[in-house]
């Protein structure tokens, strides 16, 4: 398989446009801008990369490394791994929402003739990063790039949100995914590195905003 | 730099097991190797068995490694605490361990309350609380870490701290916490992480449901002390505390203990008196 097929699918998995509605999710940011714990352009570089390089780099990482590995020959690793991952989720809100992308995804990988991911329409164990991984490696994107590729269309997505709720500039937006993307490849390589036992790290304030935007009063977004 | 297991240091090991008899609950099991030991039970509510666990020498130095079992029988009910708050002293690079692994069984309940543990700086430290539970067993328990002794302007800005707070329900996983605690980090500070607070804590109740979590979101702390949320993750109630005190933490989560305790236990909850003193 050539560079360019699967970088295109690459592309085509990480697209804001892909068909299962991440925009309607913000993770907690929304709270924090509602509470005031941030506000600007600085403030909000510093909650995604935070939070990326604290939560995601540590948890959904190294947990997508291992559903990667685990499709081609293991599929009850992938379900044992998805109950970490989902035990892991810091807040009812998260956990739907990592349920609702994971079996949105799920509907659309069976669409496209992925017949593994057709037990995964329904079932409570489904989440995003278990078909991510599956996608990645039907469609032969290698690992760093199926890693990178997560974080990426992550933090696009926060960084829309943010520009909704604080409101931010376009191009505040773009400088904030600029300095993101210094950091992204290195998250990588931190996730093949982890052992099992580090997998996960809390981030209290995170934990707490997402628990607390389930009673906001006013809001856009869905967690 | 690279952290070490020491030789010659203290291996304490507790292991308790509780069990149903006729009137009340009691002590079916208890095994202990250096020092860490459990007082004798006693009932201020009849049958439900109240245990104090102590370690005598007060504090865990690098090198110490912490280890305590409790198995909580069939239909059984215990409630198990600490009179006084756990201390990791400076370790010089040395890791100290505490490992709690609790199990209840069929129709039992355990209540896991210990004091806050202050994790004083340059500390190096493994605490791990494993908890399984079968369906129908019942588990409400806390833990709460203190990052230095901001009190005595000593800051947590060496060390480092992993800690696990875990729950799993017929071997598999239903809610797993794990923290990284690092001396000096920026998550110290970040609104994303501590938010310049040293005390966090996490409490976790099962079996739980939407009035319960209702009556939890009522708890407030007083602005400026402090944050609480609480969410109802697949029937697991986890409530979260930042704030400056660990005694403040501790009177937080123990007015959320007021509120599950008649809901999940059937009982009123009442300070157990040691916390007093």
């Amino acid at each position: 398989m050539d560079d360019t097929y699967s970088h295109l699918r690459l592309w085509q998995l990480i697209s804001p446009a892909l068909p299962v509605g991440a925009y309607a999710y913000s993770q907690g940011l929304e709270y924090a801008v509602d509470a005031g714990w941030i506000s600007d352009e600085a403030s909000v570089q510093d909650w995604i990369s935070g939070v990326a390089v604290n939560s995601l780099a540590n948890l959904d990482l190294p947990v997508l490394v291992r559903m990667y590995q685990a499709w081609q020959e293991n599929e009850d690793e992938v379900k044992r791994w998805s109950r970490f991952l989902l035990a892991s989720r810091e807040s009812s809100e998260i956990l739907a929402e990592d349920r609702h992308l994971g079996q949105a995804l799920a509907r659309l990988l069976s669409d496209l003739n992925i017949e593994q991911a057709v037990p995964w329409q329904q079932s409570e164990l489904t989440n995003f990063p278990a078909m991510f991984s599956l996608a990645a490696k039907q469609w032969h994107i290698a690992l760093d790039q199926t890693l990178s590729g997560y974080v990426w269309a992550w933090c696009e997505n926060q960084v829309a949100a943010a520009i909704k709720i604080v409101p931010l500039g376009q191009t505040a937006g773009q400088r904030i995914l600029s300095h993101l993307i210094e950091q992204i490849p290195s998250y990588a390589d931190g996730a093949m590195k982890c052992v099992d036992e580090e997998i996960g790290v809390l981030c209290p304030g995170l934990a707490i905003a997402s628990a607390k935007h389930e009673t906001q009063y006013s809001r856009l977004f869905r967690s | 730099m690279s952290v070490v297991l020491h030789e010659q240091s203290w291996r304490a090991q507790l292991e308790l097991g509780f069990a149903r008899r006729a009137e009340r609950t009691v002590i079916s099991h208890r095994k202990h190797v250096g020092p860490l030991v459990v007082q004798k039970p006693f009932y201020p509510e009849g049958d439900v068995c109240h245990v104090y666990l102590l370690h005598p020498p007060g504090g865990v130095v690098g090198g110490d490694r912490l280890e305590i079992k409790a198995a909580v029988d069939q239909q059984a009910h215990a409630l198990i605490t600490t009179p006084a708050s756990g201390k990791f002293y400076r370790s010089n690079n040395t890791l100290a361990t505490q490992t709690q692994h609790l199990t209840v069984a069929g129709g039992a309940i355990l209540e896991w309350l210990p004091q806050e543990t202050i994790l004083f700086a340059d500390s190096h430290v493994a605490m791990t609380t494993r908890v399984d539970v079968v369906e129908d067993a019942n588990f409400i328990g806390w833990d709460i870490v203190c990052l230095g002794r901001p009190a005595s302007g000593e800051q947590y800005d060496r060390g480092q701290c992993r800690q696990a707070f875990e729950i799993w329900c017929d071997e598999k996983p239903i809610i797993i916490e794990r923290a990284l605690f690092k001396g000096g980090a920026d998550m110290l500070s970040a609104p994303w992480g501590m938010a310049g607070y040293s005390v966090s804590g996490t409490m976790i109740a099962i079996n739980a449901d939407e009035s319960l979590l209702q009556a939890l979101r009522e708890i407030e702390i007083e602005k400026g002390r402090g944050q609480f949320s609480v969410s109802l993750i697949d029937g697991a109630l986890v409530c979260r505390f930042l704030g400056h005190q660990g005694e403040a933490a501790r009177r937080c989560f123990v007015q959320a203990w007021q509120l599950i305790r008649p809901k999940l236990i059937g009982r009123q909850a009442s300070v157990p008196r040691i916390w007093n003193t």
